[in-house]
């Protein structure tokens, strides 16, 4: 049992390992036919990001703080349409199609059309994270309300459960479930939405500007180190949403 | 809900016609009441967009067919390489044990991030459009992929072994079959994606496409073909996540019979 435990840390740490290893050595490089400066090695990015921290960590911070907004924003208001949409069936399930729409809509088409909205990178970011977290919740949160056993429902009539009471005790706690996996879908997609905005905003600042500034540049190490940066911001979150999830829905089957 | 296909389609639509008429109504206020000087590049009236469209519909769609065959071809691209990655994690334990866990970490990743990296490596706009979006589709398909695998009962695997079907005959009737609805799971988050991916890698600095319409109508403030090409973008992307469901439907004709019943309990 143990020495099972070991093994299923140790093959894909050891993967990793081999898979830096050959990067390092420029293995890569000689099957791919690329030079040093087209891709950097991982010693030289992390030496860069070693040096360079504090710029990186501060730009991580902006794109981060706008990614938090925007989705706390996009997640909220994704709840209402869902919660509308729950009370007016006939009319809620019209918007829902509507909703699924905007959900493929492209992101990288939203960010010239906040551009002309808002004059700020950071109202820019807020704007697009907003409308692609809205989406991924309102769908989640909407088929959680609804998808309900259906002995459920016929319950709470037999014991005459207001429309009101329903929605509180059966459809709301029913939806938790649903309302984190959307939450873990947008932690993900608002801190790609917020670099993609600022690949094409007027902001000076932020990971997304520091990795086509550096590329521009051509300080290939210092755009890899930005998306070192990024990853790591977006497992810290992700693994914070998991963490409070495990906390709030214990009841639920997918957490015993 | 008793909502007949009628019902649905009547409820869509009024909800269409009301959004645009809101739309006409928030631009009229833009532009007289409010008297912005930058109305019709903020907000314009959305039938001004559609005369624009029906004005400039060759180029338009010209543009967008450049960036979404370059997305589809990305898109088959990864989606093969993610099946045949899931059937590699089937078969051998070692295998998923090394990979899983990264198929878990690049969903937490913002792996669009890398496109300028990918653009700058290549250099050449066709090829990094189709290897960022078959790097964007290979994540969500592999890991559906599997979970559909799994979800395949012993039950059923051992009465294969028993009637002596060989590990080819297994994965065809039984494990391919029985995992369709999770791939096309996979494909349904991935599509969109791989339009996002095509159209970012145009925007980075292609010469063709649809994304570079989008950039050089904002730079030439010419902002009636700006509104144009955004709205053919995001409906390249409704697109392609509508013809996966399509092709869903047509692989999987058994779903749709299972969920009517289930509706009509």
């Amino acid at each position: 049992m143990k020495r099972e435990k070991i093994m299923r840390v140790f093959w894909p740490i050891g993967f990793g390992i081999a898979f830096l290893l050959l990067w390092e050595f420029g293995i890569f490089h000689d099957l791919l036919n690329l030079k040093p400066f087209q891709l950097p090695i991982p010693s030289e990015i992390a030496i860069t990001l070693f040096e360079n921290y504090e710029q990186a960590f501060s730009d991580m911070l902006i794109t981060v703080t706008g990614a938090l907004i925007g989705l706390v924003i996009g997640s909220f208001i994704g709840f209402c349409i869902a919660v509308v949409a729950t009370i007016f069936p006939k009319w809620g399930f019209g918007g829902m199609i509507l909703v699924t729409a905007l959900n493929a809509v492209p992101i990288v088409a939203l960010s010239p059309i906040m551009n002309l909205w808002f004059t700020t990178g950071m109202f820019q970011k807020i704007g697009v994270v907003t409308v692609v977290c809205m989406a991924a919740m309102a769908i989640n949160a909407y088929y959680g309300m609804n998808d309900l056993k259906p002995f459920s429902l016929d319950l709470m009539h037999s014991s005459a459960a207001s429309r009101w009471h329903i929605f509180k005790k059966l459809r709301l706690p029913n939806s938790l479930p649903n309302v984190f996996t959307a939450l873990r879908i947008n932690i993900a997609s608002a801190i790609i939405a917020a670099i993609i905005s600022e690949y094409f905003a007027t902001s000076t600042a932020g990971l997304g500007f520091g990795i086509k500034d550096n590329l521009r540049k051509a300080e290939m190490a210092m755009g890899w180190s930005y998306i070192v940066v990024a990853s790591i911001a977006g497992v810290t979150l992700y693994l914070f949403i998991v963490l409070v999830e495990r906390d709030v829905i214990k009841w639920h089957a997918s957490q015993r | 809900m008793e909502l007949t296909r009628r019902d649905r389609r009547v409820v869509t639509l009024v909800w269409l016609g009301s959004i645009i008429v809101l739309w006409e109504v928030l631009a009229a206020v833009l532009l007289f009441l409010i008297q912005d000087n930058m109305a019709s590049s903020k907000l314009p009236f959305p039938h001004d967009v559609l005369i624009t469209f029906v004005g400039e519909w060759r180029s338009l769609l010209t543009a967008g067919f450049v960036t979404l065959s370059r997305a589809g071809l990305g898109f088959a691209i990864g989606g093969m390489i993610g099946v045949t990655l899931a059937v590699v994690m089937s078969l051998s334990k070692i295998a998923e044990k090394i990979a899983f866990p990264y198929l878990i970490v690049s969903q937490m990743i913002p792996v669009l991030g890398l496109a300028p990296i990918i653009f700058n490596i290549v250099r050449d706009m066709n090829m990094s459009r189709i290897v960022i979006a078959a790097y964007i589709t290979f994540f969500p398909v592999a890991v559906n992929m599997l979970s559909g695998f799994k979800s395949v009962e012993d039950e059923k695997k051992e009465l294969m072994r028993s009637i002596a079907a060989n590990r080819v005959d297994i994965y065809l009737k039984l494990m391919f079959p029985y995992s369709l609805p999770y791939l096309f799971t996979g494909l349904k988050i991935a599509a969109p994606m791989a339009v996002t991916a095509s159209i970012l890698v145009d925007m980075l600095g292609s010469k063709s496409g649809i994304g570079v319409r989008i950039l050089y109508s904002l730079y030439s403030s010419s902002f009636d073909i700006f509104w144009a090409s955004v709205f053919t973008s995001a409906f390249m992307g409704i697109l392609s996540y509508n013809i996966v469901i399509f092709a869903e439907r047509l692989f999987i004709p058994w779903k749709n019979v299972a969920s009517k019943k289930v509706g009509a309990k």
